[in-house]
């Protein structure tokens, strides 16, 4: 108790003294005081930098710029304070959920990544056998998720990227308090959504799925690399925002992204009976036939698994080896000519020892 | 002459052709092999391949260190330092600082020892040169002439116009930072300057044709200015006196003078130096140079400013 006196009073003082002009409403305790400045930061013993920097412009678009910090950084209780726990993302916070009025939490999150193929536990409660000898392999909410960043959407006229200021006005006309009007317009709207763009997505699984001694681990294929040789995965990469991500293909419609089963499980999204529907959501090929499931995306040139693909790529690098090869070679002879017209490994015949 | 004049012309034309056809061969080589059956094997192999430790995690720094993270909001794309593992965004990719000596061995990170102050060390080293601190103006001399660098260039410019107009998220990220120098006839040179930054890079370089008893002494040779204790918090951060650091020919407002100098800031250092600072950092503690406090590290024993 008396530590958090001396914070509010720490905290009053900031205000007074005019240092904490620019600090939010989030930020009564005036943790920015020390946390405003970028180069607050140390590498720990296993060599991680770890940064304590807070960009208020950044955290600012975000859903938690709502929380004071100490709602997530629930163990500090003095100023200055000691290295702080690692933040448990299920703990309840003190927002309330409006629907059920209940403290709000990630904890029902949690749950669902728990009966999801990223649990370090099976269906019985037990703990996986690689959950046990790899822990790191299986994702924590930070694995993932860095502070989301609002993507608002404005559609006043036309659809377009970022907060429409006349659409805007209309809410500002009763909700004038604060920023409630820009926050809740913009909460609202990123969730009409993908609240990070689909190449962003890629990347955040290939975290794990990319690396070579993860796949070995887990006897997984190169799904990252094949992907992206596909025709989606290239659309990705040259910035669609319509072509699928992971997310799309491996979540089933109307589920949390969260839910992600393995393809053994029978409701899994790309079970075997379940790929034609995963791909003819309304959004995607809803007009498409059964044979749509039958496109191969995580094909590999393995001998074994896709021995037919092994030898169209041998085939293939061959003949596009032996084409182009054939032609520079020819045209670098040709050239070799040019400089030396008269050039050759046979003596002429029609000249006698006496040059006559 | 025409004539010879054209077929130089000619001969270079087809030499310049034919080293454009072994550029193309091997430009296409990457392009048709790249889908190879027998990459994924490589990768494994190259990861496990008999590699320590220490050696896997120096090849995964040096992937590291050139990754940017991209946001992509629809409205702007935010591209930022890549921090393994941090949940808040930075919101900016940070500039090398070429302008330092000291960084150069030690890093531009590196205070570790003092737990509960090193981030705070840290954080003053992003827009302080290590020899604000660590080399104080010789006895009986006047303090040091203090100005702004550019990190880019190491040149001396003048005060950063984001710390003159207090932006709010340019504290202290003004790609610049203060050293001490001299105003010598009017011609202003930092301690640690140009000519300090090559001699060192030379040093760096040759140093493995020196014995290993002379490079113990080049290691105190280059150190010889560095002070056993280095300048604490107070020497700035205080309401008593003229602070070390002049603020106001720094560029530093009247608004942010008062606060660095404020209750509130001399206060929680006064909070830090009683309960906090470890008793080998404080000057005025007897003997504690010859015993060295409990946690010293070995570069502070010596007089190194690293370990802090």
């Amino acid at each position: 108790m008396k530590n958090m006196i001396l914070l509010l009073g720490l905290a009053l003082l900031a205000t007074v003294g005019g240092v904490g002009e620019e600090v939010f409403a989030a930020d009564e305790l005036n943790c920015v005081l020390c946390h405003k400045y970028r180069g607050l930061s140390r590498v720990d013993k296993e060599g991680n930098f770890r940064l304590f920097y807070i960009n208020e412009k950044m955290f600012k678009k975000s859903p938690h710029s709502r929380l004071k910090c100490i709602d997530c950084h629930s163990d500090i209780d003095e100023i200055p304070h000691k290295p702080a726990k690692k933040v448990d993302c299920t703990k309840e916070c003190h927002l309330e959920e409006p629907s059920s009025n209940e403290k709000f939490s990630h904890k029902p999150v949690s749950e669902i990544l728990d009966r999801s193929v990223h649990s370090k536990y099976d269906e019985n409660g037990n703990l996986k056998e690689m959950a046990g000898k790899y822990p790191e392999d299986y994702p924590h909410c930070k694995d993932c998720h860095d502070n989301p960043l609002y993507r608002p959407l404005s559609f006043f006229k036309g659809e377009a990227a970022g907060i429409s200021r006349r659409g805007l006005s209309r809410c500002k006309t009763c909700h004038t308090k604060g920023e409630f009007a820009e926050t809740f317009y913009a909460h609202v709207t990123s969730r009409l959504q993908k609240m990070r763009s689909p190449k962003e997505i890629v990347g955040i699984c290939a975290k794990c799925h990319g690396d070579p001694g993860f796949q070995e681990r887990h006897e997984l294929d190169a799904v990252v690399t094949s992907y992206q040789e596909t025709f989606h995965g290239k659309a990705v990469h040259f910035g669609s925002e319509e072509a699928p991500d992971c997310i799309d293909c491996h979540v089933v419609s109307g589920e949390s992204v969260h839910f992600i089963e393995g393809r053994e499980s029978p409701t899994s999204a790309i079970a075997e009976g379940n790929v034609a529907t995963t791909c003819r959501t309304a959004e995607c090929h809803a007009d498409a036939g059964e044979n749509i499931a039958g496109f191969q995306v995580h094909v590999t040139y393995d001998k074994e698994k896709y021995p037919l693909q092994h030898y169209m790529l041998k085939f293939f690098t061959a003949l596009m080896a032996g084409v182009l090869y054939f032609f520079v070679v020819i045209i670098f002879l040709e050239l070799l000519r040019r400089l030396f017209p008269n050039f050759s490994f046979v003596k002429s015949s029609g000249t006698d020892e006496h040059g006559h | 002459m025409l004539a010879a004049a054209r077929k130089v012309i000619y001969v270079l034309y087809t030499i310049a052709l034919m080293a454009f056809t072994i550029w193309y061969a091997n430009f296409i080589y990457p392009i048709i092999f790249a889908h190879s059956d027998s990459k994924h094997e490589e990768q494994l192999e190259e990861q496990k391949a008999g590699k320590t430790e220490e050696e896997l995690m120096f090849e995964k720094f040096l992937k590291e260190q050139k990754k940017t993270a991209t946001t992509d909001l629809g409205y702007m794309v935010i591209k930022e330092q890549y921090v393994k593992g941090h949940f808040h965004h930075v919101g900016m990719t940070i500039e090398p600082d070429i302008g330092n000596v000291c960084i150069k061995c030690h890093g531009a990170v590196p205070h570790d020892k003092a737990k509960a102050i090193r981030a705070f060390l840290n954080m003053h080293a992003f827009y302080l040169a290590c020899e604000v601190c660590h080399i104080p103006p010789p006895q009986g001399q006047p303090n040091w002439d203090f100005r702004w660098y550019d990190k880019k260039t190491g040149q001396v410019i003048a005060n950063p116009p984001g710390l003159v107009t207090t932006e709010i998220d340019k504290y202290g990220n003004y790609g610049a930072k203060i050293a001490p120098g001299v105003d010598e006839n009017g011609i202003f040179h930092f301690i640690n300057g140009k000519k300090e930054r090559d001699f060192v890079d030379e040093y760096l370089k040759k140093k493995d044709l020196l014995g290993e008893t002379e490079q113990s002494k080049m290691k105190k040779v280059i150190h010889r200015k560095v002070a056993e204790k280095p300048m604490l918090c107070d020497k700035c951060h205080t309401d008593k006196g003229e602070p070390y650091l002049p603020f106001a020919e720094l560029g530093y407002p009247p608004r942010r003078i008062s606060a660095l100098t404020s209750t509130e800031v001399v206060g929680m250092v006064e909070k830090y130096k009683k309960f906090y600072i470890p008793k080998f950092l404080l000057q005025e503690e007897k003997g504690a140079g010859e015993k060295g406090g409990e946690g010293q590290s070995d570069d502070l024993k010596k007089g190194v400013p690293a370990g802090i």
